[in-house]
């Protein structure tokens, strides 16, 4: 099998000098880029199947690079380290089209567990759901910019959480999702008592979709490891 | 020779009125005899006096302002203060782990063998995370200020029995007591953000635990004062000090006895900040050797 190619494009070289060996031993080849303009030009060179980028960088910062690789239709998978965290900036990340993001710090495992799912779930050259405007899975749909939900056609009232864990389940589809995860993604959060907080929104969410937890349509609860959207997800126009 | 003014200016309006009222009865005893000019002259006095209610009225704005900006002065050289204690707290809790790493890395490069070169290895792990863990803590405290707060309703009940239960299981050598009212009925319901206000009840009951001993009593009670709840969280555990008081909900203070006890020196400010962001206040009683208790207000809505 041919192994994936990851560009990383960090402006610090102590982080490049380090993940780049750690994710070639993880079976990977890698390129490193330090800035924005240079991702831009190793795109075109390396033709990475993911890119691993950096959002606070000198020149051309990631979120300007992620929006002008996806104003050339490039859809190569993107998984951006956000720096702050902030909600707004995690918010932004998916509606430019990032397919996954990670705080610093992090530990390097998980950026290879990110990394693998990522992969997993693109198909070359294809635009991915984490840039889709809305998304359908049967009778729901959700309308990403306007942050809208229906269920058959009837307007769901979700909260922020929610709508925010709903996206993220959404653009993460047939993907065991662990409560740690969702907790980074959605929440922002490392809480050390999370899973109480994921189980309950999950059951609010669960409510409000008529989703049974025995017998669901939408979300699976997988025993002691998380969750899994199992609907079908489809990008709509 | 400003001073002299800023204490004498004062005697300006009296001298002005003085002089002013002894020109005056000069005036109208001199124009008796006239009813014109009599009357002119009243009208005058009258303005003259109108003068000299201004001035002084000026000199009240400009006094009160003086007070304000003394105080805004006492309040920035408050912040500065707060500002460099924060600073010295953070390089100390800073200095440790980076210590240890640098000692860790030390050892594995000389390590002779691989048992002294793994135990190095697990320092410089354990010490990493310690220092994730800090600015995890910082980067929630920041962002306490700014992000959006949920504005759901919660029942107080069911938030006090979920984050019993998680301190109970996490520690069963020490005794728990829930108290919450049922009768005539239950705790108003109060709005917001029911993760953060888990945080927050989690972090105190942690806090108990850790600052007691297995038999100690740990007792989580909650009643409704007008148109607050308050919630406590009592503990038969170390008491801390008078003079340790006022800090303990600063961010990274460490009590003299707490020091050898592990945690980001965060965790009561965090409280703090998100009982404050809900509009609400904390409080503390101890007595050394007694226990403490941890009281948090909410407003009720």
């Amino acid at each position: 099998m041919q192994r994936s190619r990851i560009l990383l494009v960090d402006d610090e070289t102590a982080i490049t000098a380090n993940l780049a060996p750690f994710l070639e031993r993880a079976g990977f080849e890698v390129a490193v880029a330090s800035d924005g303009e240079q991702a831009l030009h190793q795109v075109a060179e390396f033709v990475p199947d993911l890119v691993v980028m950096d959002v606070l960088m000198p020149h051309l910062d990631g979120r300007e690079t992620l929006r002008r690789l996806r104003q050339q239709d490039n859809w190569t998978p993107i998984i951006l380290l956000t720096q702050v965290g902030e909600a707004v900036e995690r918010a932004m990340a998916l509606e430019e089209g990032a397919d996954d993001y990670l705080n610093k710090p992090f530990d390097p495992h998980e950026l290879v567990a990110r990394i693998r799912a990522v992969l997993r779930r693109t198909r070359p050259g294809q635009p991915t759901l984490a840039s889709a405007e809305r998304l359908n899975s049967g009778l729901l749909k959700l309308e990403r910019r306007s942050r809208r939900a229906w269920l058959e056609g009837k307007e769901l009232a979700l909260t922020p959480k929610a709508m925010a864990l709903l996206e993220y389940m959404m653009t993460h589809p047939d993907e065991l999702v662990s409560r740690e995860r969702l907790l980074e993604a959605v929440w922002g959060w490392d809480y050390p008592i999370g899973t109480r907080a994921v189980d309950t929104r999950i059951a609010e969410l669960r409510r409000i979709l008529s989703d049974d937890a025995e017998f669901p349509v939408y979300i699976e609860t997988i025993p002691g490891q998380g969750y899994r959207f199992i609907g079908q997800v489809e990008p709509a126009s | 020779m400003n001073e002299r003014w800023e204490k004498t200016r004062w005697l300006l309006p009296l001298v002005i009125l003085v002089l002013g009222l002894g020109l005056s009865l000069l005036v109208r005893f001199a124009t008796r005899q006239n009813p014109v000019l009599y009357l002119r002259a009243d009208l005058a006095t009258l303005i003259l006096l109108a003068g000299v209610v201004l001035t002084i009225l000026g000199y009240a704005a400009m006094w009160i302002n003086s007070q304000f900006k003394q105080q805004r002065q006492r309040l920035t050289s408050q912040a500065t203060v707060d500002r460099m204690r924060f600073i010295r707290r953070l390089d100390h809790e800073l200095k440790n782990p980076l210590t240890a790493i640098r000692a860790g890395l030390a050892n594995i490069s000389e390590a002779l063998d691989a048992n002294s070169r793994d135990q190095a290895l697990l320092t410089v792990e354990a010490q990493a995370l310690r220092l994730s863990r800090l600015a995890a803590d910082l980067r929630k405290l920041a962002e306490l200020e700014t992000r959006p707060l949920e504005q759901a309703s919660i029942d107080v009940t069911t938030l006090l029995q979920e984050a019993f239960d998680l301190a109970r299981e996490s520690a069963n050598e020490h005794k728990f007591f829930l108290n919450i009212p049922q009768a005539p009925w239950p705790l108003p319901k109060i709005s917001g953000d029911p993760d953060l206000l888990f945080l927050a009840l989690h972090n105190l009951l942690e806090n108990a635990v850790k600052f007691t001993s297995p038999g100690d009593t740990v007792e989580i009670r909650a009643f409704e004062d007008g148109n607050t709840v308050v919630i406590e969280v009592a503990d038969t555990g170390l008491g801390i000090p008078e003079q340790e008081l006022s800090h303990v909900w600063e961010e990274l203070y460490r009590g003299h006895d707490a020091r050898g006890i592990p945690g980001s020196g965060l965790g009561l400010a965090l409280v703090r900040a998100v009982i404050e962001r809900h509009g609400g206040w904390v409080s503390l009683r101890s007595r050394v050797g007694q226990g403490s208790v941890f009281t948090l207000r909410l407003p009720v809505g």
